[in-house]
């Protein structure tokens, strides 16, 4: 019966969290808020369409709480991300739900996303090679998966950033390009709106 | 004296050809007795394909060590598993560490690839026939702008609507084990686990193999706990229970065997001043013991290990034969020849001899193969030890090779003294005493066949083997759904018909799910719905395809491409293809295959239950109902039923025994007869009730005791009913030196831990107490039987 276990594997590819990376110096530039709300611009370039997808809309990271992705255009769509489910809703209505006690991969998800929009770059050591240069203010940083499972299910990714991260870019084995860059960063009590509240 | 030795040669000769054909057997042919209980079932009901079903998931366990290392967290839990594994790590010829490759995980899927078009998970199958084309346009348009869209397999032109991905989803649903890290993660009660499987390289019952893994297995939780301090190990594996039960052997063995012998030994050096009564007893049985098995395998061509321990423990009252010359010869004048004092005593020997073989043949008349084994085995094991009894010692005992030692010479003044039934009020009320007490017992006396008693594993492995089912939602290895069908074909449609029914039950929570090949190969005809309604539904022209690229500005050649794209990993998977496939590895022991039953190939799978709970066995059972080729297995219960007929069956056997054995004596006997049976008989009622009085309820192991008393009893009895002229109180003291020998080695298995034994071995202390308590009332003093009639 044993056997079964050995060879399934997850969708998502594996993730974790443990042993910082040596990039310290990228750690301390960034701030770290407990809120932290913005604007994001997304590109999509997907493998066999000549046209980029482009979508806009906000997105907040809340410790402890978890993160809330909402696209407002080209129509509105939520992810909703906490510590032990995922919840995407299209306007009202709930189009996918994934808990932790169906999906035990839920809660590692979670965290690494929690740690991608956060610039957390000790948590992502563990899954990832990261490699990052610093010019001024600004740094820049390529994460390589360290498996060959979680590089076929989200291939390489780079951030860029000062205090906060500015930029996200997702290239996948697949052809598919993402390209997400964030503006009108907020942080603080006030960042959050009142209807993101009742979201999270 | 010529015609004795002439016989004892003979009878060496014979011997001879015995020992030889047994080394034969053990060290030439190597036979190994069968152990699997259900071959003890009557052959009729027998089934080539559940039985190799049975392997089938026997097997895939057998040999694996399964481990979870925990931790409160998932780095604490990392180090634990890390030093577990380093302590194992230079033993890897003894235990393998099952290691799962990068390559394994990246790859399982990529090679289902081009089939995705086919593999439609059961709630998006419902949605695609519900659902209008404006869903499934909305469903893709979210995937594509989402940047974090949750499952996603490939580019989003692979699976625009996600049915692949839903799919392996689904199929991931099946266990709780991820790969996290390059090592399988499982999380529980508060803790994250690694689990570790290891493959054990040589047999689990290989008593070598247990003395080396277990010692190591104990030292590795030691590291990781060292490493972890709140780490928690939790080990299984068929080993594990097999060490268990053998660590318990020998340390009974150690106790209860070594007080046994001890007592055996004390007991006839003061009754002989000498051990080679011992010697000569064991030579006895030993005989019997080698002839039986010799014929019985010639006879037979094989032997059933509870065969073998019962016809060996049956051939025990072989030992009443030896013990009744010797006692003769104790008592009778020095210079009376060996060979003239057997000659006297051959009329009670021969008869007890015939009691037991005629009362063993009963057993012979059931349909059970191994009740009919046990039955030939014990009679020529009696036989074979009579034989050397009367052939060899004669020869090997002389009137002055014995003396008579402390016990004998007190002993016998019990005897007088003792009292007798009779028809005074004190007899008859102490009678209605017993009695009033026996239907006392009776009243309270159950019955309980279910193997899981039996079950003499420490607590500690159980309650490990429990948690770690519950953390890994293991499905149940003993009860399960046998399906079969004249194709592989029909036995994935039948699967699936079943699947239908077990939806159900997984929706009102009597299972937690399923594990079956049809929900990775669906059968061709499942394939063939599917296709035609994703074909139907998304592909068509104008369908969601066509308004998804109207929606994000693509032109109408996009659709046609992306159908286009998608068709082309539409090949119809095939059952042998995918068994090739890594994905298949987990669940290969699910499929049997082609298997040929008496000619006709029958292809046959399992499906396996998670989360079974015993409560909801018979609406299972119920579920295999009417569905053609369908049907539900239930091991624990098979072999409980196979314990209960054979229980019920001996129990019947006994009772007609007795009347078999009443008949057999009666030509001697007439008026007496029934004094010889009523020590035994009474001993036996007694000792139900006494069962009753301790809440043990009543199983197969208690009966097969009462059967082995009624062996040892109608010896005392016929020793105490047989003419003693020849000395005073020998028929007494065989008696008593016979039942102490029984309750020194049969009796004393009341204190193992192992729960059949026990029951064997209470019964038989219990029983052969009170026969040899009993059997001086039911004889006749000296004056009465030559002053007054018979009683009856």
């Amino acid at each position: 019966m044993n056997k079964i276990l050995l060879s399934l594997v997850l969708i998502f590819g594996a993730m974790s969290a443990h042993a910082a990376a040596p990039i310290a110096q990228i750690q301390a530039m960034l701030a770290k808020p407990d809120q932290l709300c913005g604007r994001f611009d997304q590109t999509k370039r997907l493998a066999g369409m000549k046209k980029p997808l482009v979508s806009t809309g906000r997105f907040c990271v809340v410790a402890g709480k978890g993160v809330l992705w909402r696209t407002l255009k080209p129509f509105p769509n939520t992810l909703r991300l906490k510590r032990d489910e995922i919840i995407h809703m299209q306007g009202d209505r709930v189009a996918m739900r994934l808990d932790a006690s169906q999906e035990p991969t839920v809660r590692m998800i979670n965290g690494v996303l929690f740690s991608l929009l956060g610039g957390d770059l000790g948590q992502l050591g563990s899954l990832f090679e990261v490699n990052g240069s610093v010019t001024g203010q600004t740094w820049k940083v390529d994460l390589k998966a360290r498996s060959a499972a979680l590089a076929r299910a989200v291939g390489a990714i780079s951030l860029e950033g000062g205090a906060y991260v500015r930029a996200i870019q997702m290239n996948e084995e697949s052809g598919d390009k993402t390209d997400i860059v964030f503006t009108d960063i907020k942080t603080g009590p006030g960042a959050v709106l009142p209807e993101e509240a009742a979201q999270l | 004296m010529i015609t004795q030795r002439r016989l004892a040669l003979a009878w060496a000769f014979i011997v001879c050809l015995l020992v030889g054909h047994n080394a034969w057997l053990w060290l030439g042919q190597r036979i190994v007795p069968d152990t699997d209980i259900l071959a003890l079932l009557p052959l009729e009901k027998r089934d080539p394909v559940l039985q190799q079903s049975f392997t089938h998931m026997v097997d895939s366990a057998q040999q694996r060590v399964v481990v979870l290392v925990g931790a409160k967290d998932w780095p604490g839990a990392g180090r634990a598993a890390d030093a577990y594994r380093k302590v194992l790590a230079p033993h890897g010829a003894l235990l393998a560490f099952d290691a799962m490759s990068d390559d394994t995980q990246a790859g399982w899927l990529a090679s289902l690839q081009p089939h995705a078009l086919l593999l439609v998970g059961a709630v998006q199958e419902r949605q695609l026939r519900e659902q209008p084309a404006a869903y499934w346009k909305d469903d893709a348009l979210a995937r594509l702008y989402n940047a974090f869209s949750g499952p996603k397999l490939g580019s989003f032109r692979d699976d625009p609507f996600g049915l692949f991905a839903g799919w392996a989803q689904e199929r991931a649903g099946e266990t709780p084990v991820r790969p996290r890290d390059g090592r399988l993660f499982v999380a529980g009660e508060g803790r994250e686990y690694v689990l570790l499987t290891y493959t054990l390289k040589a047999s689990a019952f290989s008593l070598g193999a247990q003395d080396a893994v277990v010692p190591l297995l104990a030292q590795a939780a030691d590291a990781a706990r060292g490493a972890a301090p709140d780490a928690d190990i939790i080990t299984a594996g068929v080993m594990l229970h097999a060490a268990a039960a053998g660590r318990q052997a020998s340390s009974e063995i150690h106790t209860i065997g070594v007080g046994s012998l001890v007592g055996i030994i004390l007991l006839t050096w003061l009754t002989f001043r000498s051990v080679k009564p011992i010697g000569l007893t064991l030579l006895a049985i030993g005989i019997g013991f080698l002839g039986a098995l010799s014929v019985c395998w010639l006879l037979f061509g094989q032997i059933h290990l509870l065969t073998l321990v019962f016809g060996a423990s049956l051939i025990g009252v072989a030992q009443d034969y030896g013990i009744y010359f010797l006692c003769h010869r104790l008592r009778a004048d020095p210079a009376l020849g060996s060979t003239a004092l057997l000659r006297r005593l051959l009329p009670g020997l021969s008869l007890s001899l015939l009691a037991a073989v005629v009362g063993y043949m009963g057993l012979a008349l059931s349909p059970f193969p191994g009740l009919r084994h046990m039955a030939v085995f014990s009679a020529l094991g009696l036989v074979f030890a009579w034989l050397t009894v009367v052939c060899w010692f004669p020869g090997l005992i002389s009137g002055r090779t014995l003396r008579a030692g402390w016990l004998a010479q007190h002993y016998g003044k019990l005897i007088p003294r003792w009292p007798r039934v009779s028809a005074q009020p004190k007899s008859i009320g102490l009678a209605l005493l017993l009695g009033a007490m026996a239907i006392g017992g009776w009243l309270q006396l159950t019955t309980n066949d279910d193997i899981r008693s039996l079950q003499s594993s420490p607590p500690e492995l159980i309650r490990d083997q429990i948690k770690l089912s519950k953390l890994l939602d293991a499905p149940s290895p003993v009860q399960y759904f046998l399906v079969r069908g004249a194709s592989s074909e029909e036995v994935l449609q039948r699967e699936e018909a079943l699947k239908r029914r077990l939806d159900g039950l997984v929706a009102q929570q009597h299972i937690a799910g399923y594990q079956a090949l049809s929900n990775w190969v669906p059968s061709a005809r499942a394939q063939a719905e599917r296709r035609a309604l994703v074909e139907a539904r998304l592909l068509a022209t104008g369908g969601p395809l066509a308004l998804l690229a109207q929606e994000i500005g693509e032109d109408p050649q996009w659709a046609v491409d992306t159908a286009a794209y998608l068709r082309a990993n539409a090949r119809p998977l095939v059952i042998d293809d995918f068994m090739r496939t890594p994905a298949a590895e987990p669940w290969r022991h699910l499929w049997l295959g082609a298997v040929d039953v008496g000619g006709v190939r029958t292809h046959a799978s399992i499906v396996a239950l998670r989360g079974l709970r015993y409560a909801s066995l018979p609406l299972l059972a119920g579920a295999a109902q009417n569905l053609d080729g369908v049907q539900w297995v239930d091991k624990v219960g098979g072999i409980s039923a196979v314990l209960g007929s054979y229980r019920a069956t001996m129990g019947w056997v006994v009772l007609a025994a007795y009347g078999v054995v009443f008949a057999v004596l009666f030509p001697r006997y007439r008026g007496r007869t029934w004094r010889v049976l009523a020590p035994t008989a009474a001993a036996s009622v007694l000792t139900l009730a006494v069962l009753g009085y301790a809440g043990q309820p009543l199983q197969l192991f208690h009966v097969l005791a009462l059967m082995l008393l009624l062996g040892v009893g109608v010896d005392y009895g016929i020793f105490m009913q047989e003419d003693d002229s020849v000395g005073d109180d020998a028929p007494w003291l065989a008696v008593g030196l016979s039942a102490a020998s029984t309750i020194l080695s049969f009796g004393l298995l009341a204190l193992s831990g192992t729960p059949a034994l026990r029951a064997f071995g209470l019964t038989m202390l219990v029983g052969a107490a009170l026969v040899w308590l009993f059997a001086p009332c039911f004889s006749v003093s000296k004056d009465s039987k030559h002053a007054t009639p018979d009683l009856v």
